[in-house]
């Protein structure tokens, strides 16, 4: 055992001490963060866009502009938000969250919400007097020493036509005049800068008799340009288009209510009505049935856990295969062969590339976490929250025994390729088959939550080598216990079983050289030793 | 004292016998070359000493006991293949291996920066080992085999691959091992190391012993040579008291004969008899057998058709 423990030490420093090591770790919440933190940073940093809109009907204007500013003031309602949150001065306990106790969100019906263009409390804060009298309502509540507000660009400027372009030209023709602006041959200018014109939008005079109504032709091809005119050399950032297209066609609607004699008050009243309605868990005691938000993440962290045991299993593996076919090629086995004996030295081997496996990992999840709490607000919180859920679940548990028992058989797997291989390339070969078994689970992964005592998911928990991920991935639901029991027992012994062969081909093959043997051959040495 | 005794060691593999009822013993102190061709089994009967093959048949015992692996800090062992591991650096390669032989760890730093130094390799001691050359890095390899001061040291070949200079340092490492009453037993096929070095040497060619015992032993199996040159008439040589035979060499000039001699004949007489009897040699060649010679006798043949594994 003491030999085993030398050998584990030098592969762990071995690979503990290259900088690729630290870099991959580094990199992994690196990539994770700078994603996260890319979006809302490319959209702070992006430029004002301008763009002209030409109204010839004379009808529309409005509506737009009052859309877009509208959009203006959400944004700055939801900046103002994310301010108090960190800089408010708030009452102890005020932000304890209990997950517990919190419902469940729906993120489609949320999106839908807010995707309506009437929220009350954006109306509400508009009512109330806006950002201004906000902030001088909020000025008491605010922690020493928090930096001013710094109200959002907005998005989107209207300009001007450029000079020498007349807006009493015929649609088709101001189309053809703006051209050299919006493919930025030339540039406008706008509060004595020069800048590009995004977009140009032209509505033509006679727009609402084009009004489309249910039973009535829709724009056909070829005549695009009958409608309303949207041009943009940029086909990829339609946030303006999509605003201008929704503002008019509400602004049509409400028109037709009028017609048709309906108070467009009344609709705007009725679309805001809803009934109750909430998801209950019948597994739960009674008067806490509501789904709650610890309840969405029981459900759902199976699946960050499969998918990181995925990882880990699949990294440390491969790294376990590199190094047995360096002591190999290197043949610097024999001389380890003749301090220690194979099976110590397997043992060693194990240990060694699991510590480094386990340092990974412990330090993916430190990162995590840790930039979730610098980050700070109240997303902190949640994550004391989802580590204290995680903690009374037993998911840690059974992710380590998963983890531990996962690894000591794909690692027995590895090693025995490792030591029938000379080289890479030739394990390479090999490693195929092994591959596209382990795909599997990555492929069931999102499904199985969706089912998790189906048939796909109990056969696939009885066939060892998915046992750990998939028994994970039903964590959450608690699968009978006779599979919970049953599976484990025969992931241990197989385990073992491999291990065991493993250790048996790693013995023969390990001071061979020449070509891997063929799948034959194997059996016969194995038999006849 | 035996420090390691073979009896009847056989190894197949399928049906070739690698080795084939090799039986010696290596006495304590002492230096033995362990000779052979190519493919004869002698890298085969070095691991199975270690332990690191079983042998099919026979017993192995070092210091007694049947595996070298139970008494592993007592024995080195260098394998013909060399290798060390890229990334680390030339002190801890040697310490690592110190440990796992069952040297305490700071006691294995400090041998392997005195043996790196010691024997030539100071400046190299903190660099990786991927900066070596490939003699340098076998050096390494031979101090790891020694850190942890075995008394018996196996190495396979230590010689292959080093330049005059450095082949001069391992002579270097295996005469202190000597004086330090070690035990060293090591392979190789040039004759002129095994000559300067051993004792006794142990010979072996297609897994069969073909000879064990000292140097001189070994040397006096091939009979005494002389090589005359002369365009008399032999003939009255052949009658004379020590010569066996007296034949054309066929390959040299004509007039160039080799002649075996009785082991107890001294050349210095043949000489004087030419004198006597007015034969007037233009040469007139006698050396000592080499143990290159001994070699080339017992396994000339047999080497060339060796299979090679």
């Amino acid at each position: 055992m003491k030999y085993a423990i030398l050998v584990a030490l030098r592969e762990f420093a071995e690979n503990a001490k290259t900088k690729g090591f630290w870099l991959g770790i580094l990199m992994v919440p690196g990539l994770i963060y700078a994603s996260i933190t890319a979006s809302s940073f490319l959209e702070k940093t992006k430029p004002v866009r301008n763009f002209v809109l030409v109204d010839q009907s004379g009808e529309l204007e409005e509506t737009v502009q009052q859309a877009l500013d509208r959009l203006h003031q959400r944004n700055v309602m939801g900046e103002l938000a994310s301010y108090l949150k960190k800089h408010a001065k708030l009452p102890e306990g005020e932000l304890e969250l209990d997950l517990e106790k919190m419902p469940a969100f729906d993120a489609k019906a949320m999106a839908e919400k807010w995707a309506s263009d009437n929220p009350d409390t954006l109306d509400q804060f508009l009512k109330a007097g806006g950002l201004e009298i906000a902030l001088a309502q909020l000025a008491g509540v605010l922690k020493e020493g928090a930096p001013e507000f710094e109200e959002p660009k907005r998005p989107f400027r209207a300009v001007s036509l450029p000079e020498g372009v007349s807006a009493d030209l015929a649609p088709a023709e101001l189309a053809e005049a703006l051209k050299p602006w919006l493919r930025g041959d030339r540039t406008i200018e706008v509060e004595g800068e020069q800048a590009d014109l995004f977009a140009a939008v032209i509505v033509p005079a006679d727009i609402l008799e084009r009004t489309v109504r249910p039973g009535g032709l829709p724009v056909l091809p070829g005549n695009e340009k009958l409608g309303i005119q949207y041009w943009s050399s940029n086909l990829a950032d339609d946030d303006l288009k999509d605003e201008i297209e929704r503002s008019i066609n509400d602004e049509v609607r409400k028109r037709e209510y009028e017609v048709k004699g309906v108070d467009p008050t009344a609709v705007t009243a009725v679309q805001r009505t809803y009934l109750p309605f909430s998801a209950l868990n019948p597994k739960k005691e009674a008067g806490s049935e509501a789904v709650s938000m610890a309840d969405q993440i029981r459900q759902w962290a199976p699946v960050g856990f499969v998918y990181l045991l995925w990882i880990a299993i699949f990294t440390i593996a491969q790294m376990l295969l590199n190094n047995t076919i360096e002591e190999k090629s290197n043949r610097i086995i024999e001389v380890l062969l003749s301090s220690v004996t194979p099976g110590e030295l397997m043992m060693g081997k194990l240990m060694g590339i699991a510590g480094v496996g386990l340092t990974m990992i412990g330090c993916w999840i430190l990162f995590g976490f840790g930039i979730l709490k610098w980050n700070a607000g109240p997303e902190a919180k949640i994550v004391n929250e989802v580590l204290g859920v995680l903690q009374h679940s037993g998911m840690i548990w059974s992710f380590l025994i998963y983890f531990v028992l996962g690894y000591l058989f794909y690692a027995g797997a590895f090693l025995a390729i490792g030591s029938l291989c000379n080289t890479l390339k030739e394990a390479q070969n090999m490693m195929t088959p092994v591959m596209l078994v382990m795909m599997v689970p990555l492929m069931t992964m999102m499904f199985i939550p969706k089912d998790p005592n189906g048939t796909l998911a109990t056969v696939l928990s009885w066939i060892p080598c998915y046992t750990p991920f998939i028994m994970m991935n039903r964590a959450a639901a608690d699968p009978p216990l006779f599979e919970r029991v049953g599976t484990l027992a025969l992931l241990i012994a197989s385990t073992i079983g491999m291990l065991w062969l493993s250790g048996k081909i790693f013995r023969l093959a390990i001071l061979r050289t020449g070509q891997p043997p063929k799948f034959m051959e194997l059996v016969r040495w194995l038999r006849s030793a | 004292m035996h420090v390691l005794e073979l009896e009847h060691v056989t190894k197949l593999y399928g049906d070739f016998r690698a080795v084939d009822e090799v039986s010696f013993s290596v006495h304590e102190g002492s230096i033995t070359g362990f000779l052979g061709p190519n493919g004869a089994g002698k890298t085969t009967t070095l691991r199975m000493i270690l332990g690191i093959l079983k042998p099919t048949s026979g017993k192995i015992a070092v210091f007694g006991a049947p595996s070298a692996l139970e008494v592993r800090s007592r024995v080195g062992y260098l394998p013909e293949e060399k290798g060390l591991y890229k990334k680390m650096k030339c002190w801890a390669i040697v310490a690592y291996f110190a440990t796992l032989k069952g040297v305490d760890r700071k006691t294995a730093k400090r041998r392997a920066y005195e043996l790196l130094e010691r024997y030539g390799l100071k400046d190299f001691a903190d660099k990786r080992t991927e900066a070596l050359s490939k003699g340098m890095g076998q050096k390494v390899q031979v101090l790891a085999s020694i850190a942890h001061d075995p008394e018996l040291v196996i190495f396979d070949e230590p010689f292959s691959g080093l330049d005059p200079v450095n082949q001069q340092v391992l002579e270097e490492v295996l005469l202190d091992l000597k004086k330090k009453g070690r035990t060293v037993l090591f392979s190789t096929h040039v004759m002129q190391h095994a000559e300067r070095l051993c004792e006794r040497i142990l010979l072996i060619a297609k897994g069969k012993k073909l000879f064990d015992g000292t140097v001189a032993e070994a040397l006096r199996t091939i009979p005494k040579k002389l090589v005359i040159e002369c365009q008399d008439d032999v003939t009255p040589l052949r009658g004379m008291a020590g010569v066996l035979e007296l034949t054309p060499v066929a390959a040299a000039k004509a007039g160039t004969y080799a002649v075996r001699l009785r082991e107890d004949a001294d050349p210095q007489e043949i000489l004087a008899s030419c004198f006597e009897r007015g034969i007037r040699l233009r040469r007139f060649d006698h050396s000592d057998p080499t143990l290159h010679e001994v070699f080339v006798n017992m396994v000339g043949p047999e080497a060339r058709e060796a299979s090679f594994r």
